[in-house]
């Protein structure tokens, strides 16, 4: 990506919101978070459609995305957090993470925290509001007893592949998909 | 932005008719003027075959001379400029020769129409060019689609090029190619349909704010339409201290905020837009343009020629003796008197037969003028911003009024004046290669942008210009 106009633009804005720190907290999700959260969900897997037909959204995204938090929220083996606005937008939702844990069987560290989900509202998405996210859910995923943590993501996301190389993630296996 | 033939103003009969009725009929009035002119453009396009040719700028007394302009004499002028390619803009024409590049992505309304259909658009342009600014402008419709291969087309170009003018390429892409030439080429590069029609905007928009006593950073800002020219008045408004959180964008989508559904999409596919969501629009206000409109002190219309598109009840809604431009073309998004009607106490539009007419014609012949008279490195948004405001103290001398917030293209003491605040700031900012002071880049400026005029006028009267068809006999 060159140096272009809307690059400086948006560092400009992240650097001016650094000194106010994260404007978000984190914490476990609840069942009544679950409308919000799904919303944000829907909205990740319709960023997600703009990279590949391949993730090309279903008709009933909305609804999926809520049956999947519910059986979510009640799984010992799956992470929901939730982001919260402080200041004006308090009791706001406005960042999803959904992660679950993985046995690994042929390979050590032998639980894998794999990151299915994260995201952030575009007013949020400064630099430091997503770091701290990604942070709260290594912290989580490790309480929870992972000894290595995972993000999936679209291949073609660069955006993605750039937060997680600049945090120390290098891709480990790939995935490659055709339609049959 | 298109001169259009004056036309009949409402009469009494007008007046019996609802705002849609005369809305309808104007903008009916409005094609069929159109078509008149259009069928009457091919005619002539097909009697003159082009619009623009080189003649020699040196006397030539006889082939004899060549030997200076030519072989063998040349050769030392380029082992000078092999030694110093700066010299360039000394030895050679280069300082006065523009390209005005386009890939027919966004011709005018037509769309996209490819480099060929789009050549005829840039020889207009050209003429203007020379016309009005005495500029050397060669008009190159470029045969690519991506924009990579723009940029490096025009990267290519700029040994023999003082400046560059993109014209009538597709958003977004015209913000990376502008963004990424004014960033590796070392002339300034401009894109008419952001920055021309931005600086003239800003500079009438500037004397409404003073006639009817407000502050910039005290103002609320509607703009309609998201494309080149009101994005590039966006970013005109900011370097103007305007409280961007407070500045309102909608677009065919409604109000511009950061949690619309087309967020990430504008994320990807428009990272301009997307910035503008996020750094505008600080209440997350919803909805559409009426709501945005409700208690707005401004609304900047650039969308589409779609009379009827803002409705007057919204503008008796905004706050009082609001400004109200509506800049599409031919038809504007609401016809001037039934804004007034509604309450607008200054109206400007994109037309030449309505009083405050924001042409980019205002702009771009001065700006290239001051520019290549300064043998300029690039021309950022600030030297954009001079110009908008000098245009906007040259609407002064004349006088300000609600009817004349601007200077009209017959007030031709103005275009020096504004070549010479660009070229004087550009020297301030230290990108000119040719520092004079303000007084003589005024003189310069003067003389080069008289000398087309004088040129067109000696050369029609003893008939090396051929008359216009129809009109032989004078």
């Amino acid at each position: 990506m060159s140096e272009s106009r809307a690059a400086r633009l948006i560092e400009e804005a992240a650097a001016s919101h650094k000194e106010t720190g994260h404007r978000i907290t984190v914490r476990t999700a609840k069942t009544p978070d679950i409308p919000a959260l799904a919303g944000l969900l829907v909205r990740l897997k319709r960023l997600n459609e703009e990279f590949d037909p391949l993730l090309k959204v279903r008709a009933d995204v909305e609804k999926q995305a809520v049956t999947v938090l519910e059986a979510a929220v009640q799984d010992p083996r799956m992470l929901i957090l939730a982001g919260e606005g402080t200041g004006p937008d308090q009791g706001k939702i406005v960042g999803v993470v959904r992660a679950a844990l993985r046995d690994r069987v042929f390979y050590t560290p032998e639980v894998e925290g794999v990151i299915l989900d994260i995201y952030l509202l575009p007013a949020f998405r400064r630099k430091n509001v997503g770091e701290y996210l990604l942070a709260e859910t290594v912290r989580h995923l490790k309480e929870l007893g992972a000894g290595i943590v995972t993000a999936e993501f679209p291949a073609q996301n660069q955006i993605a592949v750039r937060f997680y190389a600049k945090r120390g993630f290098r891709p480990l296996n790939s995935k490659h998909a055709k339609i049959i | 932005m298109v001169e259009v033939l004056p036309r009949s103003r409402p009469g009494t009969e007008e007046g019996r008719k609802s705002d849609h009725e005369l809305e309808e009929a104007r903008a009916r009035e409005a094609e069929e003027e159109t078509r008149g002119l259009s069928e009457r453009a091919v005619d002539l396009a097909r009697h003159f075959a082009g619009k623009i040719e080189v003649i020699p700028k040196v006397p030539v007394r006889s082939l004899k001379d060549f030997s200076y302009w030519y072989t063998p004499g040349i050769a030392q002028v380029s082992r000078e400029i092999h030694k110093d390619p700066e010299l360039s803009f000394e030895l050679t024409g280069r300082w006065n020769t523009i390209a005005i590049v386009t890939d027919g992505s966004r011709v005018l309304g037509l769309g996209d129409v490819g480099p060929e259909a789009a050549l005829p658009v840039m020889e207009g342009k050209s003429l203007l060019f020379k016309y009005l600014g005495g500029v050397d402008a060669f008009p190159i419709p470029i045969r690519a689609k991506d924009p990579g291969a723009i940029i490096e087309t025009v990267q290519r170009l700029e040994p023999a090029l003082g400046g560059v003018n993109l014209e009538d390429i597709a958003s977004p892409k015209c913000f990376q190619i502008l963004d990424e030439l004014q960033r590796t080429l070392a002339i300034p590069v401009w894109h008419d349909d952001q920055l021309g029609t931005a600086a003239a905007t800003v500079a009438g928009l500037l004397n409404a704010l003073e006639l009817t006593g407000r502050k910039i950073w005290q103002t609320g800002i509607v703009l309609l339409g998201a494309g080149a020219a009101n994005q590039a008045t966006a970013r005109l408004l900011k370097a103007l201290k305007c409280d961007m959180g407070a500045l309102t964008v909608v677009d065919h989508h409604g109000i511009l905020h950061s949690e619309r559904e087309d967020i990430d999409e504008l994320m990807l596919r428009n990272r301009w837009k997307y910035e503008l969501a996020l750094s505008t629009n600080e209440a997350r206000a919803r909805g559409s343009l009426k709501e945005a409109l409700g208690g707005a002190d401004v609304l900047i219309a650039a969308s589409t020629p779609e009379p009827g598109l803002i409705k007057p009840e919204w503008i008796s809604g905004m706050a009082p003796d609001p400004i109200v431009f509506a800049l599409a073309n031919p038809s504007p998004e609401i016809w001037p008197d039934i804004a007034k009607g509604a309450g607008a106490a200054i109206v400007a539009t994109g037309r030449s037969d309505f009083p405050n007419q924001v042409n980019n014609s205002l702009i771009f012949p001065p700006v290239f003028r001051g520019i290549l008279d300064a043998h300029a490195k690039g021309i950022p948004d600030l030297l954009a911003l001079e110009a908008a405001q000098e245009l906007a103290r040259q609407a002064k001398v004349k006088g300000l009024t609600r009817e004349h917030i601007l200077p009209t293209m017959a007030e031709e003491g103005v275009f020096p004046e504004i070549a010479a605040s660009v070229a004087t700031k550009a020297v301030e900012l230290g990108l000119a290669r040719a520092k004079r002071s303000r007084e003589e880049f005024l003189q310069l400026a003067q003389a080069r942008m008289a000398r087309p005029k004088e040129l067109a006028r000696v050369l029609m009267k003893n008939g090396l210009l051929p008359p216009m068809p129809g009109q032989e006999v004078v």
